[in-house]
């Protein structure tokens, strides 16, 4: 058949993906702690139909070549861990990282994962844990029921007032973690991460030290979404998407000519 | 058979390689850093005894378009842009150097810079490794990179090593198998001062979509023209037949 069926097919292909990944940055513009990512775009091989320099007569030489190339693909989807913008909550368990860095996660299953939203709340023994699924902060902090007024240090120190006494009891430490290449992580949704092969072993710290970022209590990290630039990607890759069906439709409506013809 | 029908099937033939090349472009409108294709037809002569009227067509493609494409601030720090002429270098699968202009770069877990496909960015010797792990890369205008390491106090930045910038003349490289450039003669381009990078930011495809449509509609009319010349000579054939049939 028609080679460039099957090029704009890759065409319309990747454009698909295109806006599977822009929808889904849309769809978490207001996801605390999102991170976009974006589709990256390679050509693909090309076909060599006739070669450079090949002979055309006994003393001639052709001084052009064909080479076709096959259409595009998506080779990557490269995840964007540009800061967000910060809101205050003034909720003393909403945590921000302010710089590089993750949250530590205690997954079920005794595994570790990472995230960058700090909404944080109490479970039934006083655990932090992950207001979505409630999974336990690493290394774990509990909340003695008669806590009252958290307070979170910059660098992570965790301490709350007990009643009958005069200096806040320290609660524990919070801890942040980061990788060589974040955009290597896996999203394994929730807002979560977990490591891989290309994101390198985590490198855990005090915030603020060693180049982390700081923690910042009362405070959210949004979504690193801009939306302006979502809706006009989004429109670019209808209009592709469109331009490319257009050409499959011009080489049906040469096939279906010539089939009527001859 | 008159041969009518056959350089009118050269002409079709052609035609569809045109058209493949053109969708090819539209395919990669989003590409970063892609270069269109041009096509063109060539006259083939095949003069033999008689009246020279054979000519048979062959497409061809004749080079690429080199102008920059739109230019897009993405405030990714591992983005890097042209501008103006020039390309950086990559090692590509085979081993040999070859050149882009797609710059969305990004660190694997060893340290290597890469191009999205995951091919090593040269430097000035060979591949570039960053020491890990590191706080803060900054790519400057002449593709020299500095590293913040990670706990490293903000003025300790240090120079870890500069990419390869060239700027061959456009009559000497050709777009590859692969889709990245390298010199028609095989040769290494020399390192070139006057190339300038733009950081934070990234080349478009410099595809005409509204251009490649035409192109498209044009060679299908044209492609069309020559179906009906093979019906010519398929009429043609059909009176000779009849003209012999009543004779007979």
């Amino acid at each position: 058949m028609h080679p460039a069926l099957w090029i704009s097919k890759t065409g319309l292909d990747a454009k698909q993906r295109d806006i599977s990944v822009i929808s889904n940055n849309l769809a978490n513009a207001s996801t605390i702690g999102f991170k976009k990512s974006r589709a990256v775009f390679e050509d693909l091989l090309y076909q060599n139909v006739n070669q450079p320099g090949g002979r055309s007569s006994q003393n001639s030489e052709l001084p052009n070549g064909l080479m076709i190339g096959a259409g595009t693909k998506v080779v990557a989807t490269q995840k964007n861990f540009t800061q967000g913008n910060m809101i205050t909550t003034e909720n003393s368990l909403d945590l921000m990282i302010q710089g590089h860095g993750f949250f530590e996660i205690l997954m079920p299953d005794g595994t570790i994962s990472y995230t960058r939203n700090g909404q944080f709340t109490v479970d039934q023994d006083g655990n932090m844990v992950t207001s979505g699924a409630g999974f336990q902060l690493e290394p774990n902090i509990v909340v003695p029921p008669e806590a009252t007024g958290i307070t979170v240090s910059q660098d992570g120190e965790v301490s709350a007032r007990i009643p009958g006494q005069a200096d806040n009891a320290v609660l524990g430490q919070i801890t942040v973690t980061n990788f060589i290449n974040p955009a290597g992580l896996e999203p394994i949704g929730q807002n979560l991460f977990r490591e891989t092969a290309a994101s390198g072993d985590p490198v855990q710290g005090i915030p603020g030290l060693e180049g982390l970022g700081l923690i910042v209590q009362g405070a959210l990290e949004t979504s690193n979404v801009n939306v302006t630039e979502e809706l006009v990607s989004l429109i670019e890759s209808q209009r592709v998407y469109e331009m490319n069906s257009k050409v499959i439709s011009s080489v049906d409506q040469m096939l279906g000519f010539a089939i009527q013809q001859l | 058979m008159d041969n009518l029908l056959y350089i009118a099937m050269s002409g079709a033939k052609e035609n569809q390689h045109a058209i493949s090349v053109r969708a090819n472009n539209l395919a990669n409108v989003g590409t970063t850093g892609f270069k269109a294709d041009f096509e063109q037809a060539r006259a083939m002569q095949a003069f033999g005894a008689g009246l020279p009227t054979r000519v048979f067509s062959m497409t061809e493609r004749p080079g690429h378009n080199f102008d920059a494409g739109p230019l897009v601030m993405t405030e990714r720090e591992l983005d890097i842009a042209i501008k103006g002429d020039g390309w950086f270098a990559v090692q590509s699968v085979d081993g040999s150097e070859a050149y882009s202009r797609a710059g969305s770069l990004q660190i694997n877990a060893f340290g290597m810079l890469e191009t999205a496909s995951g091919l090593p960015v040269i430097g000035e010797d060979g591949p570039i490794q960053l020491p890990l792990p590191l706080a803060k890369v900054e790519i400057g205008q002449d593709g020299t990179i500095s590293v913040l390491p990670q706990g490293a106090p903000a003025e300790a930045l240090f120079e870890v090593g500069r990419i390869k910038l060239v700027n061959p003349e456009l009559a000497d490289i050709e777009k590859g198998l692969d889709g990245l450039f390298r010199r028609k003669d095989g040769m290494v381009e020399p390192e070139s001062p006057e190339v300038v990078l733009i950081n934070q930011a990234l080349e478009r495809s410099n595809v005409n979509a509204v251009a490649e449509m035409t192109h498209m509609i044009s060679l299908q009319r044209q492609f069309e023209m020559q179906v009906k010349m093979m019906r010519n000579a398929q009429q043609i054939d059909q009176k000779q037949d009849s003209l012999l049939y009543i004779m007979g």
